[in-house]
């Protein structure tokens, strides 16, 4: 009987602990086995390969280019006990192939304890960036040790070096926040965009990330791959830049601080965008030393900031002619309207100077363009009257951002009379409208703004938005998916105003007595218009050398806008940069020019 | 003596159920055994297995062997056993060989032998003897009182090893045993409350890495990568298998080295068993424990005397307090106690033990009265 017993109870804790397994294995079992998964696989995110930028014609301005690195891959080299004895393992194999390689080693102890700590999943980079003689001396000797191998690593590549700097911008390495931060438990080494098209296109050429997932073991070795999702690599770019331009520029621009734009009067195309000084991109790779970081931003010359849309400078005299097109648009002169410059004009008390203080005489408007008469513009501004010049200003863009497909740009300043009120307590008053007049007093404009007014005096009054994107090739596809030119506002200039305005401009350059006539090419018709701005403190003598240019005459394909500082004067300093900069262009440099 | 035909008779009077279910317990033991030391299909697996498969062979050689032979000749060396037993666990103290913290191997002619193991053997043996004396009056204190101190000895001795799961399982078998020798249940419940209330004082007796694994028990959060990693990764272990579990060699919890390896093929080998075979798996495991053990209480009922009663019984009660133990720590129910799965931990001591004890049973079994 108590046997029985004995036994029922035996089998009812059986029952019992049967209970127990059905809870915890079947009731509860999706909780574990999610907590197995917690605990044992770990998601590591792979960057998508950048997309490659190009210029017009299909060269390649930024590439992708692989980094050899010799990974070292810790499970293989795992030692049973203590850390420190994996830690010595890692340590001797790096000596060893230091030996192989003959480069010294770059990590300390200190970085691989770190590894371990850290990143234990992942290949542990002992050196990067390997030369062919050390991928030789590898491919020689080291192909058979265990636990070490080649791998590689995208990186950035700018093979022109810092001609475009600019507009390209540069890359460094990515910061692992983003949406999906905490998803991935590591982050491989990524670029990102800091500045130019590489920031301001950076999600279009990152493509998308795809993912590895590895199962790792109690000590967070890797065991294995659970599952792979290929990343998606970025578009390609197709820029308007044409190189072979964008060098011209930066050859006119040569040492000075200054900048310059060329863009496609016909459609708004951006052949050319400089600044100077410059950069090289490729020091951003793979990532810039704090030295030299230091050095960029501490130089006076600013050379990491874009003058040609984030400079901003008083116009000078290249407002000229935008004066003009808005007395004549606005029937407030015609083009024999005729002004007396005896060298300067009265103002109430005051007196406003003609840069040529002995008088120019009485000017018509076309002989006022091409001698830059001030007094003759003083006269017709008062005529015109502000406002009309304001919203001509502001119809070419002035005041306003272009839009373009880069960050920082400025938008300068057209200042009005509610804006003086607000800034100076002061109504708005002639001899302001005076000094507006020659492109002078609180106006301000960026040398990419300026290319966009002479662009649409060359094409008739269209004013576009500086395309600099031409096109987007996606990942798979062969061809690129054209951007189409955006025309912003079109002015339709009469044909009255345009031709005294640009007959006036060609004898800038093309009359022996133009301001511009340094500018002149051989057998080219070149239109444009100088002009000379004081900035810093009054008499510090610093003056911005200013000239605006289309050619041909005749069917204008390229408008340009250059300023240099603490240049003599726009006819002495940038004129002949005009000059060398359409010889090559155009191709006319050469013998019978010396 | 021993001629074919009695050969023959006791072992066609054998409990086929009950050693059907042994040898497949003991083949389970072996694959698993494997399985818990299998890391991945390219790397060695560590030799426990054939060892295993080794001990399992002579195991049931000895098995067989008793089957044949009378198991009233271990009533005549009942003492013998018993003294030579508590003399190899009080040398196991002077001379062991330290093992995860405590003495429990002693090393004889080059054999590791683990004598707390032979111990509960000769602890059942003496005690039957003991109670199974005709004309002993079992209702008495002094009875009582003996047959305590025969269990207690060797507990306590283990106790100072220290191995406090192993010495755990002396107290119910030696209270079954003289429960179903008749004394009165008032006496037991009286030495099982004196049990209780001596409980605290056995505490400050601890050391403190038992007292640990008891608070874990409680918390497990304590120290989830201490003390409380081993329940926690087997308890993870053994959820994640599900219904069906995730077939032989699969178990992630083990390969990956969650489940820490050195105590995958011993102690905690069920929750390999439930992570690759689930629920169903583990439920079948313990369906054959069943029919073991109701083979062995089949035996103590058909026993010709009341030695072999008592010695089936204790046996029973031996293999079910390690199995329920075992499977209860595994699943979280009990705290870490390392009390392994008769027939299916890796452990040859343990093995043969187990095998020895299941051979008396037989050897009990077939020598019953056939009405």
């Amino acid at each position: 009987m108590r046997i029985r017993l004995v036994l029922g109870a035996m089998l009812a804790c059986f029952l019992l602990l049967v209970g127990a397994l059905w809870r915890i294995q079947v009731a509860r079992g999706q909780e574990y086995q999610k907590n197995l998964v917690r605990q044992s696989v770990r998601r590591i995110r792979l960057p998508g390969m950048r997309g490659r930028i190009f210029d017009r014609q299909g060269r390649i301005l930024a590439d992708d280019a692989p980094s050899y690195c010799l990974a070292i891959y810790l499970e293989e080299l795992r030692r049973p006990g203590p850390w420190n004895k994996t830690v010595d393992r890692v340590m001797e194999l790096i000596e060893k192939l230091s030996g192989i390689l003959e480069l010294p080693p770059q990590l300390s102890r200190r970085d691989v304890e770190r590894h371990i700590h850290r990143r234990l999943p992942l290949p542990l980079i002992a050196w990067r960036n390997l030369d062919e003689r050390a991928m030789a001396r590898w491919a020689e000797r080291g192909l058979f040790i265990p636990g070490a191998d080649i791998y590689t690593e995208a990186t950035r590549r700018y093979p022109y070096g810092r001609s475009a700097c600019h507009v390209l911008g540069y890359v460094g390495r990515a910061s692992p926040a983003g949406d999906d931060s905490g998803y991935y438990h590591y982050y491989l080494p990524e670029m990102e965009g800091r500045a130019g098209v590489e920031k301001h296109f950076d999600e279009l050429l990152r493509g998308s990330a795809g993912g590895r997932l590895v199962r790792v073991d109690v000590a967070g070795f890797r065991h294995d791959d659970l599952g792979f999702r290929a990343p998606q690599a970025g578009a390609d770019l197709k820029l308007a830049l044409d190189v072979e331009i964008q060098q011209a520029a930066e050859a006119a621009l040569g040492e000075s601080d200054g900048a310059v734009v060329i863009l496609d009067p016909r459609n708004g195309d951006v052949l050319a965008l400089a600044s100077s000084p410059g950069f090289d991109p490729n020091g951003f790779v793979p990532a810039i030393s704090s030295a030299d970081w230091a050095k960029l931003i501490g130089n006076p010359h600013k050379p990491l900031m874009n003058r040609a849309l984030a400079g901003r400078y008083a116009p000078g005299s290249t407002f000229k002619p935008v004066v003009a097109l808005a007395a004549l648009e606005n029937e407030r002169a015609s083009p024999s309207t005729r002004f007396n410059c005896p060298g300067y004009f009265m103002v109430g008390k005051h007196r406003f100077l003609c840069w040529y203080t002995r008088g120019h005489g009485m000017l018509d408007m076309r002989g006022a363009l091409e001698h830059s008469c001030n007094v003759y513009f003083y006269q017709l501004g008062l005529k015109c009257g502000y406002p009309a010049m304001y919203h001509m200003a502001a119809a070419l863009g002035l005041g306003r951002r272009t839009g373009i497909a880069l960050d920082y740009e400025r938008a300068g300043l057209l200042p009005d009379d509610a804006w003086k009120r607000r800034v100076y307590g002061d109504a708005w008053r002639d001899g302001d409208t005076c000094n507006a007049s020659i492109g002078q007093g609180p106006i301000l404009v960026t040398p990419l703004q300026m290319a966009v007014v002479v662009a649409a005096i060359a094409n008739g009054g269209r004013v576009y938005r500086p395309r600099l994107l031409l096109g987007v090739r996606k990942p798979g596809s062969k061809t690129f998916e054209t951007v189409a030119p955006e025309v912003v506002n079109d002015l339709h200039f009469s044909r009255r105003a345009l031709s005294v305005v640009r007959e006036g401009m060609y004898a800038v350059v093309m009359s022996a007595t133009g301001t511009g006539r340094r500018a002149r090419v051989p057998g080219l018709e070149i239109a444009g218009k100088t002009g000379t701005a004081e900035y810093g403190r009054k008499g510090s003598g610093l003056k911005y050398g200013w000239m605006i240019a289309y050619a041909p005459y005749r069917n204008p394909r390229y408008a340009v806008a250059m300023v240099i500082e603490r240049a003599q004067s726009g006819g002495a300093t940038t004129a002949p940069r005009i000059a060398l900069l359409f010889k090559r262009i155009f191709g006319l440099g050469g013998a019978d020019d010396v | 003596m021993y001629d074919a035909v009695r050969i023959r008779r006791y072992l066609r009077r054998m409990d086929f159920v009950s050693a059907g279910a042994m040898i497949i317990l003991i083949v389970v033991g072996v694959l698993f055994v494997y399985s818990a030391s299998y890391r991945s299909a390219d790397q060695p697996v560590s030799p426990f297995y054939r060892r295993q498969i080794v001990w399992g062979l002579l195991g049931l050689g000895l098995f067989l062997w008793l089957i044949v032979s009378d198991y009233r000749g271990a009533r005549d060396i009942a003492w013998w056993f018993y003294a030579v037993c508590m003399v190899l666990l009080v040398a196991v103290l002077i001379t062991g060989k330290r093992v995860y913290g405590a003495y429990r191997w002693l090393n004889i002619f080059g054999l590791q032998l683990q004598p707390s193991e032979p111990a509960k053997l000769a602890t059942i043996i003496a005690l039957a003897r003991y109670l199974g004396r005709p004309g002993l009056r079992v209702s008495e204190w002094r009875t009582v009182l003996t047959g305590l101190a025969l269990v207690l000895l060797p507990a306590v001795l283990i106790i100072r090893e220290p191995d406090l799961g192993t010495a755990a399982v002396f107290l119910p078998v030696g209270l079954v045993m003289m429960y179903v020798a008749g004394v009165p249940v008032r006496i037991i419940g009286f030495i099982l409350l004196a049990g209780l209330l001596l409980m605290p004082l056995a505490w400050l007796e601890l050391d403190d890495y038992q007292k640990e694994r008891i608070l874990v028990f409680f918390d497990p959060a304590r120290d989830p990568l201490g003390a409380g990693w081993n329940k926690m990764q087997s308890q993870i272990a053994v959820g994640s298998g599900g219904l069906f579990g995730k077939g032989y060699l699969r178990g992630t919890q083990n390969v990956l080295g969650f489940l820490p390896r050195s105590v995958a093929p011993t102690d905690f080998i069920y929750s390999v068993i439930a992570e690759e075979t689930g629920f169903v798996g583990s439920v079948i495991l313990m369906g054959l424990f069943a029919a073991l053990l109701t083979g062995c209480v089949r035996a103590a009922l058909a026993a010709p005397d009341r030695f072999g009663r008592l010695v089936a019984v204790g046996v029973a009660m031996l293999i079910f307090s390690h199995v329920f133990v075992n499977i209860a720590m595994t699943v979280g129910l009990l705290p870490i106690t390392g009390l392994p799965l008769p027939l299916i931990s890796y452990g040859g001591s343990f093995m043969l033990s187990v095998m020895v004890a299941l051979g008396l049973t037989q050897s009990i079994y077939a020598r019953r009265r056939i009405r």
